[in-house]
């Protein structure tokens, strides 16, 4: 599929306008009709079928898990639940998981909004460099730059600490890029008249820019979150002690102790209620998100 | 993480061009745009900018925790070279890869296509089909393993298709495309997103007009709609290719790298032996080798699928 993209020859000297008809649906019409429409609706049940299953067998009794009679509704019981948010430990997770996502949104947002304004709208000495260095670093795939971080934190004393978890995340280049992407299309009268007034520097930040990014703040948080709270192979390697395990790391590690179905999958129920529950309310913020950045779900 | 043509960031405006000011930043206004990027420089230089380097330059070394660090230049290399498990993990990363991104964007372009037009419901099974992407894969391997246990949805319906039953995550020549299997229902909601993004951007001329022409529909897709959409493809290629070569998280709660490392992957290897055994020059060979994967496939991706005209 190289170079093969020559449209009809007549498709310049065709009638123009018409175009905000509705769509004319081809020769197919009404089977064509009836076939996307299972299609989609076969698509959806595949898609949906792990959710339900997740949900259906942690409301079983502990026992054996059988097919397909176990994706009736019954015999319902919440011991599963009972038993894991009973669980110390699933509480500690979960605040766990809490701090390691909220802190890091906090942070990634207020450091990257400071620097994108920077690169966006002033000028100072490396600017191109640096800007241009936080790109190539995207590169650079994760993995590499992972063990060295994880030494500098083990020197640093923060394995098995939230600041240790949570500091390097806070280095997110993407975050610094779309930020600056947006403050470069605000016009910089708006800046200019605050200066004039005599605002401080901070003072025009706080006032002028924030209030002025809530747009990109909101995609941006809701994907920081979202990635924090799936986060697996960092809190793995950093949260060592069953203390400091995420809702991942900790399901996760459940899961290699032979904890029974029921459970895990009430544990793993407990985990994605957060995450469904921003999805229903934020789903403009996430699917705008991926269509207009591109930011990787 | 890619960074996206300027073009499809929302806002974006060229960065060079009139806008830009001749007479030279005053030392205050530097100080004080200096203020702002700082903390941001500080933990970009601490924890990515010296990782990335470190990161490299540790292949070289025989670095463990705790021990005597020294040169010992290719010897890390010479030893993935020789070490069977890398070429097991090589060949279970790109086999991977190779299944699971075509396979994905295959799904991403069909259900993109079915929900493209306006109709009751379209957000909806859009919605539907993002979920898994929002979801986490340790929480969705969770529930993966007993979809494919024995006797359980899987193997049944495999079962009743005449096809290999049982349970493909025990089988050593089934558990890749089990895991492919994930891989496609988590990430395909993802690529659907961009390719409609660029979709609603295509002007409806121009299919007006091979409609017109007598085009069939397949006609219409093939000359008019691909080629428009390949940009998005490429870039729906580059991230996908860039998340599979990086599969660890389901591989981790799923089979364990097993059976006897038949789903075994790069990163798990990377993970083994600087974390397991911490023999973190040789996992950061690993990590060199990856890098070199990843820019070696985005070339050739640039070359072929990303070519212009």
């Amino acid at each position: 599929m190289t170079d093969t993209i020559t449209p009809p020859a007549t498709a310049a000297t065709a009638p123009p306008a018409r175009s905000r008809r509705p769509y004319r649906v081809g020769r197919g019409g009404r089977g064509w009709l009836v076939g996307r429409g299972a299609l989609l609706l076969i698509g959806a049940a595949v898609t949906l079928f792990p959710f339900y299953a997740m949900v259906v067998l942690s409301f079983k009794p502990t026992g054996p898990v059988t097919f397909p009679d176990s994706l009736l509704p019954w015999p319902f019981s919440t011991e599963a639940y009972d038993q894991v948010i009973g669980a110390k430990s699933m509480l500690r997770w979960m605040w766990n998981t809490l701090v390691y996502a909220v802190v890091s949104v906090v942070g990634v947002l207020l450091f990257a909004s400071m620097a994108g304004y920077a690169f966006a709208k002033k000028r100072f000495p490396g600017k191109e460099t640096m800007f241009w260095s936080f790109l190539a670093m995207l590169m650079v795939p994760y993995h590499v730059t992972m063990i060295p971080t994880f030494i500098i934190i083990s020197e640093l004393n923060g394995v098995d600490t939230y600041w240790g978890m949570i500091v390097p995340t806070l280095a997110n280049a993407q975050a610094v890029f779309l930020m600056r992407q947006f403050i470069a299309s605000l016009p910089d009268s708006l800046f200019e008249a605050a200066r004039l007034d005599g605002c401080s520097e901070w003072r025009v930040y706080v006032s002028i820019v924030l209030p002025l990014i809530k747009p990109i703040l909101a995609t941006l948080g809701v994907f920081v979150f979202l990635w924090h709270w799936n986060d697996f192979l960092w809190p793995l390697i950093v949260g060592q002690s069953i203390d400091m395990r995420t809702l991942t790391t900790g399901i996760a590690s459940l899961q290699q102790e032979n904890v029974p179905l029921n459970m895990l999958l009430a544990g793993s129920v407990v985990a994605f209620v957060p995450i469904f529950m921003a999805y229903l309310i934020g789903q403009r913020y996430f699917q705008e998100g991926v269509s207009t950045t591109g930011i990787k779900g | 993480m890619v960074a996206l043509p300027e073009s499809r960031v929302r806002g974006s405006r060229p960065a060079r061009g009139p806008v830009r000011r001749p007479r030279r930043p005053s030392a205050r206004e530097a100080g004080t745009a200096l203020l702002f990027v700082l903390p941001f420089l500080l933990l970009f230089a601490l924890f990515r900018f010296g990782p990335a380097i470190a990161g490299v330059f540790l292949g070289f070394t025989d670095y463990t925790i705790g021990g005597d660090t020294s040169w010992t230049g290719l010897e890390n290399f010479r030893r993935l070279v020789d070490d069977p498990t890398f070429w097991t993990a090589l060949r279970v990363t790109v086999v991977f890869t190779a299944l699971s991104v075509p396979l994905s964007m295959l799904a991403s372009l069909g259900m993109a296509l079915l929900t493209r037009r306006a109709f009751r419901g379209a957000k909806l099974f859009r919605s539907i089909f993002f979920l898994p992407v929002v979801t986490s894969l340790v929480l969705a391997g969770v529930v993966f393993t007993w979809v494919f246990a024995d006797g359980g949805p899987w193997s049944r319906a495999m079962g009743a298709l005449g096809l290999p039953a049982g349970n493909w995550l025990a089988d050593s020549a089934l558990v890749v495309p089990a895991l492919v299997l994930v891989s496609v229902w988590s990430r395909f909601g993802y690529g659907m997103l961009i390719l409609l993004a660029r979709m609603q951007d295509i002007p409806a001329e121009l299919e007006e007009a091979a409609l017109t022409d007598g085009a069939s529909a397949w006609q219409r897709f093939r000359y008019v709609t691909l080629p428009q959409l390949r940009p998005a493809l490429f870039f729906v290629a580059i991230i996908e290719t860039t998340v599979s070569f990086q599969v660890f998280d389901m591989i981790y709660v799923m089979t364990g790298g097993g059976p006897v490392r038949s789903s075994y992957s790069l990163v798990y290897l990377l993970y083994d032996q600087g974390f397991k055994y911490f023999d973190l020059g040789y996992a950061s060979a690993v990590g060199v080798a990856l890098f070199v994967m990843t820019i070696v496939v985005a070339l050739i991706q640039r070359l072929t699928l990303g070519r212009d005209k």
